[in-house]
């Protein structure tokens, strides 16, 4: 995709908005280029290349709202699109709860755009899926994706925001399987840069897992230490965000900071913000509202802070939108957050290891659920690498078992704390209501087994 | 930066421009999506929402390996652009590639398909659709009921497939749908929800009018209001009896997921997963009782599984998949029965839009019906439970091991519902569940999902369930407060 830049984005949406049909209007555009290329058998089964544009523009009239899409960026089609939106507001009715467009403020400096990622080619990621084959070990096959993406958005609205912001993102992935016996390892790694790939390490660090996942055992239910490594703590984050963190969830009373907010809900050992702005992670410093993102204190030392929100549920809840709107089509309405970041610690992973006495190491979740909402419980079985860990050393591999416990619960136990590094749960690595984490590995005293799968 | 229409001769082109540089095999693709919805929020319009989305996808087989590319774009210069890319991806897969494909084969096809509805949803004053909403969300008012949504949803999809090898169909889908929920709460009591999204089909407003939302709104009022205030269960094993709309999420994500073949071939592994369904099972593997039967069938009206062709261009079909408690099919492509090296038992291969590369997708899978009427299921029944409505479920990665929660349970006493219970959830594996079915009823009926989550990047499908009350045997269920 050829970036189009501030400029060239943003002048038809301004040129739209002159002489609106409609109280006030505002438009969000997003662009993306997303190329995946997909391996299995250590061989490319699907690459695909697809570049899209997706306009969005609301026309409040007398407080109704009308929403319209269009792939278009031509000035005219977005007056047109206007005029669809504005006629459907006037078909509807007042919402009393309408916030008003957004008002231009600073948007903070921050780039997330890496001019070398733009340009890989279809070449260049079959390259690194090569390399990743050919690292992996006789008897081991392997299989995952190779994807860069490309992000232009834009919002400008009626009151004169104008905002706009490209981002580049890298990832690759291998899910490494022995031809011998049933076991997997799993690594991979995600950047904003491509420089930030390494192909030989992922294959290496997957491999080394599968290698150890032989011989399962299955491990009875009940209560045991456990170390989740970062792609683990990332999918217990996501139930987290979806359930507690947005403002209209607390407002509704199905968030677990709901009446809460100020009291401590969970251990010491958690601190948890969405940081949009932190140069690790990769994000639009802006909203689809065009609000900037604010730098959030969710959960501080174990506290409860507050919840991230976007203009609507700001204003039921009488404060300001922390930039938190997302898209519509994809998130709840109420602030999503999206880009978190808990607090890490110096432990290494064998100090992880080496703190448990008897207990579990659990790499990843699969399809996580959440039976309880308001308590933040998640369901989920595990893995591509779950070990039990004996004497501080890991000593079987693992049949995938399902881990079920409230978020609160497990926190509350954290013993140890590794560095942070930047991760997506499982959804979220497939673009299923995206959350991108800075996310540390973590040994806790209890994490709560509830079944095992079949060896 | 205009979206422009593609003709259908240019796609003609687009292949014979494919055909000419080489590929074996090469089809392109138009999409256009429309989509309606209104809603009503605790008594207020929350949103009015149009949107539109149409572009071309296009895929070659070069060297043996596929490339695809897809634009929103139409003009010459975006149109060269995406046959020059699809080329270089493909040529790119061949450079990392052991296993050539092979397309397993089918005679070129040429039609047309579209919906039959009495009533256009689209052409539903939008006064009139918000006048329903107002009315069902008046109809969810309860003493507790804090939060009430609803909504009515009507979608268009118009699809034209050209193929180098001579097919050219083009098809026209409507669907109609509502949803609905409410949130009750209450200080010292955990917030009962109730909810479903799946009320939706290939269909025109007569469905809305059909699905009652005024009734169905004060049954969900009630439900949640009861199950707020109702005691917690008790761990044991333990008959459940579950309605169509419950088993409709279990046949999907227990039976239509794991017999989708392209899992056999391990392309999913990394993310959706693989199966425990294996080729040498088929005939064999005993998945359920033997009064578990299920077929995937593309042609049942009003499904939303259902199409004229497939995006391989495959014409609607039907299979079985489970057979009396025997595995028996699986859910195919021109891929992967070509991998499989068996003919086109049913055509599956199905893209969200045309920015996404066809894979394997469920079409209408469903349980098929029992001879027994509900009344004489629930009168064998002394003490259960009537599990109405899925909560939080989740699935390992074969598919196997499963965990689903509920909304609402019903207390089943010498056979009459007579209460509800909350706190009600089971985990079990795939075959001791199903082998724990002793009769099916006779009250068929079908569900449509809008969201069926698979593939790289994330494809949501639609996809058709349908099923009938069903009884359980000594399911061990367990209890959250």
């Amino acid at each position: 995709m050829t970036l189009l830049g501030a400029d060239r984005l943003l002048a038809p949406l301004r040129q739209a908005l002159r002489d609106v049909p409609a109280d006030e209007a505002d438009i969000h555009v997003h662009r993306r280029r997303a190329a995946i290329t997909r391996y299995s058998h250590s061989s490319i089964h699907q690459n695909a290349l697809s570049d899209e544009t997706h306009a969005t523009v609301r026309a409040i009239v007398g407080r109704a709202v009308g929403i319209v899409t269009t792939n278009s960026l031509e000035a005219s089609d977005l007056r047109r699109a206007l005029g669809d939106a504005a006629s459907l507001a006037n078909a509807s009715r007042p919402d009393d709860e309408w916030p008003g467009v957004a008002d231009p403020e600073p948007i903070p400096a921050f780039s997330a755009y890496h001019e070398e990622t733009a340009a890989t080619t279809a070449e260049a990621q079959a390259k690194w899926i090569g390399a990743v084959c050919a690292a992996v070990p006789m008897g081991m096959r392997a299989a995952g994706t190779a994807q860069v993406e490309v992000t232009e958005d834009a919002v400008a609205t009626t009151r004169g925001v104008s905002a706009y912001a490209p981002t580049t993102m890298a990832y690759l992935r291998a899910l490494v399987l022995s031809e011998t016996y049933v076991g997997s390892g799993y690594a991979e790694d995600l950047s904003m840069r491509v420089d930030g790939l390494h192909p030989d390490a992922i294959a290496a660090r997957a491999a080394e897992k599968c290698a150890l996942d032989r011989d399962r055992v299955q491990l009875a239910p009940g209560d045991y230490e456990a170390v989740f490594e970062e792609l683990a703590v990332a999918e217990v984050l996501r139930i987290l965000s979806l359930t507690g963190l947005g403002g209209q969830a607390v407002r509704e009373g199905r968030s677990f900071m709901t009446g809460r907010i100020g009291e401590r809900v969970t251990g010491e050992s958690f601190t948890l913000l969405d940081h949009a702005m932190d140069a690790r992670t990769i994000a639009v410093p802006f909203d689809v509202e065009g609000t900037p993102k604010q730098k959030v204190t969710l959960v501080e030392r174990g506290v409860a802070r507050g919840p991230v929100y976007d203009r609507t549920s700001a204003k039921a809840m009488g404060t300001r939108s922390t930039g938190h709107a997302a898209d519509p089509s994809r998130y709840a309405a109420g602030g999503h957050a999206g880009h978190l970041a808990m607090a890490g610690g110096p432990a290494t992973r064998e100090q992880l290891i080496a703190s448990v006495q008897r207990g579990v190491l659990i790499t990843r979740f699969h399809y996580t659920n959440t039976p309880d909402p308001r308590a933040a419980t998640m369901t989920g079985t595990t893995r591509d690498g779950t070990f039990l860990i004996e004497d501080g050393k890991i000593t079987r591999a693992l049949a995938n078992v399902r881990y079920t416990m409230s978020a609160l619960d497990l926190f509350a136990g954290i013993d140890l704390l590794g560095p942070q590094r930047l991760a997506r749960d499982w959804w979220s690595s497939n673009g299923m209501g995206s959350i991108l984490c800075l996310v540390p590995p973590i040994k806790v005293r209890r994490a709560t087994i509830t079944g095992s799968s079949p060896l | 930066m205009r979206a422009v229409t593609i003709t259908p001769s240019a796609l003609t082109h687009l292949v014979e421009v494919a055909s000419s540089r080489g590929a074996t095999y090469a089809d392109a693709r138009t999409v256009e999506r429309e989509h309606e919805a209104v809603s009503v929020k605790d008594g207020a319009v929350e949103s009015v929402t149009r949107t539109a989305d149409r572009g071309l996808g296009f895929r070659v087989i070069h060297k043996g390996a596929w490339g695809f590319a897809a634009t929103d774009r139409a003009d010459d210069a975006a149109l060269r652009g995406l046959v020059d890319e699809a080329f270089r991806r493909a040529e790119a897969s061949a450079s990392v590639q052991r296993r050539t494909v092979t397309l397993a084969p089918i005679d070129p096809q040429r039609g047309e398909y579209r919906t039959q509805f009495a009533r256009d949803p689209f052409a539903v004053p939008l006064a009139e659709r918000i006048d329903h909403l107002r009315a069902v969300d008046a109809a969810s008012v309860g003493p507790n009921i804090k939060t009430r949504r609803s909504s009515i949803a009507a979608y268009r999809t118009r699809k034209h497939l050209v193929t180098s090898e001579g097919t050219d169909v083009s098809q026209e889908i409507v669907e109609a749908g509502a949803g609905l929920s409410v949130l009750a709460v209450k200080a010292g009591r955990k917030p009962a929800p109730r909810y479903d999204s799946r009320l939706v089909r290939q269909a025109g407003w007569e469905y809305v009018e059909h699905l009652d939302l005024v009734a169905r709104a004060r049954r969900y009022r009630d439900d949640a209001e009861a199950t707020l205030d109702a005691p917690l269960a008790t761990e044991k094993p333990t008959t459940l009896v579950f309605a169509p709309e419950f088993l409709a999420l279990l046949v999907h994500e227990s039976c239509g997921h794991p017999t989708e073949a392209d899992r056999l071939l391990e392309h999913e592994v990394a993310f959706a997963g693989t199966t425990f369904m294996w080729p040498e099972d088929r005939g064999k593997l005993r998945y359920g009782s033997p009064h578990v039967s299920m077929t995937a069938d593309a042609t049942v009206p009003g499904g939303m599984g259902t199409f004229g062709w497939d995006d391989d261009g495959v014409p609607a079909m039907r299979t079985k998949l489970i057979d009396k408690g025997t595995f028996v099919g699986y859910l195919t492509s021109r891929e992967t029965a070509g991998a499989l090296g068996v003919p086109v038992a049913i055509g599956s291969a199905r893209a969200e839009g045309w920015q996404h590369f066809p894979i394997v997708r469920m079409v209408n899978v469903s349980l098929d019906p029992g001879t027994t009427p509900y009344a004489d299921l629930l009168r064998g029944v002394d003490s259960g439970l009537l599990m109405e409505a899925p909560a939080s479920y989740s699935l390992d990665d074969k598919r196997q091991n499963f965990h689903f929660s509920t909304q609402s349970a019903r207390v089943i006493r010498d056979g009459q519902l007579d209460g509800y219970l909350r706190g009600v959830a089971f985990q079990s594996l795939t075959p001791d569940f199903w082998g724990r079915c002793d009769l099916v009823a006779d009250d068929w009926e079908l569900h449509g999902f809008l969201s069926c989550a698979k593939g790289e990047p994330l494809q949501l499908m639609r996809v058709g369930h349908g099923a009938a009350h069903a009884r359980f045997r000594d399911v061990p269920i367990e209890v959250r407060e």
